[in-house]
C-alpha cells in the first residue's frame, strides 16, 4: 500500500498517511487538524458553484437591494449605495474597507476560481495555477459577504421599527450567492491541484536533466 | 515526531514537506513546488503578535467611547455608541437583538484579545498544559475574527437606507473607523501567531 509523509502546519507533527489518494478526510493524529480531504467531483463542483456565483454577483449589483419607506418618504439603495455615500462624505477608510470586503475581494476570488477551474474542468492544468492558488488562499479571510449578510439582517431589524423595509431582487440574489460561495469554499481542496503541479514540475525537471 | 527536530517543514502555502537546512541561520528554504519561502516557524511571530494585540487594545477604547454613527433629523443630531445601541434595545424590549449586538460587538472582540494574550503568555512560559485545547482556542479566534465586521456593515447599511435628502440622514462616526481598525488589526494578529509554537516547549 502506498503512503506519504506530511507535517501538520498547525502543530508540526509528522504523520505517515497510508493510501493518500483514497477518498476521505485526513487528520493530524496529534492535534486533529484537517490535513486535507479527497472528494470525488471537486473540480466540477467548484467550477459550477463559481459560475453560479458570478451570475448572482451580477444580479446583486444590478437590481435594487433595499428600499426604506418612512411617512411619505422613500429611499432606495443598491448593493453599492453605502460605498457611494461614504466616499461622498469623505469617509475613505470605511468606504475602502466595504468596497474591498464586499466587492473587490469576492469578485476577484470568483474570477480566480473560474480562471483556474475552467481549464481544470477540461483536463488542462494552466501555467498560472500556482499564483492563482496563492492568491485564493491569501484573499480568503478578506472576502466578507457572509458577515455582510448578517449586517444587513441586523440593520433591517433595527430599521423595521422606524418604517417599512421593501426587499429588492438584489437582496434575494445576494442571499443565495452567500450560500453558493460557502458551498464552493467547502468543496474546494487545493491538495490535489498542488500534487498535479508538483508532478508536472518533476516531469519538466527530468526532461532538462536528460 | 516533529518536523523541526527532523529539519523538515511544511510549506505554509502548499503544505509540501521541505527540507530546511538547520545550519542556515535564518532557517529559510524555497519550496520546490510553489517557490514560496519556507520558514520552520513564522519569523518574529511572538513579538509581532504582541505588537498587533497591543495596537488593537489601543483602538478598542475609542471604538467603544466615540459614536459609531450620527443620526441627523430636523430635531437635531443624535449620536450612537455601541453600548447606547444595546441599552436602546434593552429599553424597548428587544432583548434578543440587544443580546446579539452585545455578544457580537463587545464580547467577541474582547474574547479574541484575551485568547491571543493567553496564548502568547503560555507560549512564552513554554507551558506543556492542554496543548490540544489551546490550539482549538487559536482556531476559534481565527474563525470568529471576521464576524466583528458586522457592526461596521450595520453602520454602512444604515447610511445607505436612512438618506432622505438632508432631512433625515445617518452619518458614520469616528468610532466606526476605530472599530474597523480593531477588526483588521486583530485579524492580522491572529494570522501572525504561529500555533506550532504551542508545542515548542523544550529549551
Amino acid at each position: 500500500m502506498s503512503f506519504s509523509y506530511l507535517s501538520c502546519h498547525e502543530c508540526d507533527t509528522i504523520s505517515r498517511v497510508t493510501d493518500p489518494h483514497r477518498e476521505g478526510r485526513f487528520k493530524c493524529p496529534n492535534c486533529k487538524n484537517l490535513l486535507y480531504k479527497n472528494r470525488a467531483g471537486m473540480v466540477e463542483k467548484v467550477f459550477a458553484y463559481n459560475l453560479a456565483a458570478l451570475i448572482l454577483f451580477a444580479v446583486t449589483n444590478y437590481f435594487p437591494f433595499l428600499s426604506f419607506h418612512v411617512v411619505g418618504n422613500t429611499s432606495h439603495a443598491n448593493f453599492t449605495t453605502s460605498i457611494y455615500y461614504l466616499f461622498q462624505d469623505e469617509q475613505y477608510m470605511m468606504g475602502m474597507a466595504i468596497l474591498t470586503t464586499t466587492i473587490l475581494v469576492p469578485l476577484t476570488r470568483i474570477l480566480l476560481y473560474i480562471a483556474l477551474f475552467g481549464p481544470l474542468y477540461f483536463g488542462h492544468l494552466p501555467s498560472y495555477a500556482t499564483s492563482v492558488l496563492k492568491w485564493l488562499e491569501a484573499l480568503l479571510p478578506w472576502g466578507m459577504l457572509d458577515v455582510f449578510l448578517i449586517g444587513v439582517l441586523v440593520s433591517m431589524v433595527k430599521l423595521v421599527k422606524m418604517g417599512t423595509i421593501i426587499p429588492g431582487t438584489s437582496l434575494w440574489a445576494f442571499m443565495i450567492m452567500v450560500f453558493v460561495m460557502a458551498a464552493a469554499q467547502v468543496a474546494f481542496e487545493p491538495h490535489a491541484i498542488w500534487e498535479k503541479i508538483g508532478e508536472q514540475k518533476r516531469k519538466r525537471n527530468k526532461k532538462v536533466v536528460v | 515526531m516533529r518536523g523541526i527536530e527532523q529539519g523538515l517543514s511544511s510549506c505554509s502555502v502548499c503544505h509540501q514537506m521541505v527540507r530546511v537546512d538547520p545550519s542556515e541561520k535564518r532557517g529559510i528554504a524555497i519550496c520546490p513546488r510553489c517557490n514560496s519561502e519556507v520558514h520552520p516557524r513564522i519569523p518574529n511571530s511572538i513579538q509581532q503578535t504582541w505588537a498587533l494585540v497591543l495596537a488593537s487594545i489601543a483602538f478598542y477604547i475609542p471604538a467603544n467611547l466615540l459614536p459609531m454613527m450620527y443620526v441627523h433629523t430636523f430635531a437635531g443630531v443624535e449620536s450612537d455608541t455601541i453600548i447606547s445601541g444595546v441599552i436602546y434595545f434593552m429599553k424597548t424590549g428587544s432583548y434578543l437583538i440587544a443580546f446579539v449586538i452585545f455578544i457580537a460587538s463587545i464580547i467577541v472582540p474582547m474574547i479574541k484579545l484575551f485568547i491571543l494574550i493567553f496564548l502568547l503568555i503560555s507560549v512564552q512560559k513554554r507551558s506543556t498544559l492542554r496543548q490540544n485545547e489551546r490550539v482549538r482556542l487559536y482556531r476559534l479566534t481565527e474563525i470568529i475574527g471576521r464576524w466583528s465586521m458586522v457592526d461596521v456593515y450595520v453602520v454602512a447599511v444604515m447610511v445607505a437606507l436612512v438618506h432622505f435628502g438632508g432631512l433625515t440622514e445617518i452619518k458614520p462616526g469616528l468610532g466606526a473607523d476605530f472599530f474597523l481598525l480593531v477588526v483588521i488589526v486583530t485579524m492580522f494578529a491572529a494570522m501572525r501567531f504561529d500555533s506550532r509554537l504551542i508545542w515548542d516547549t523544550k529549551g
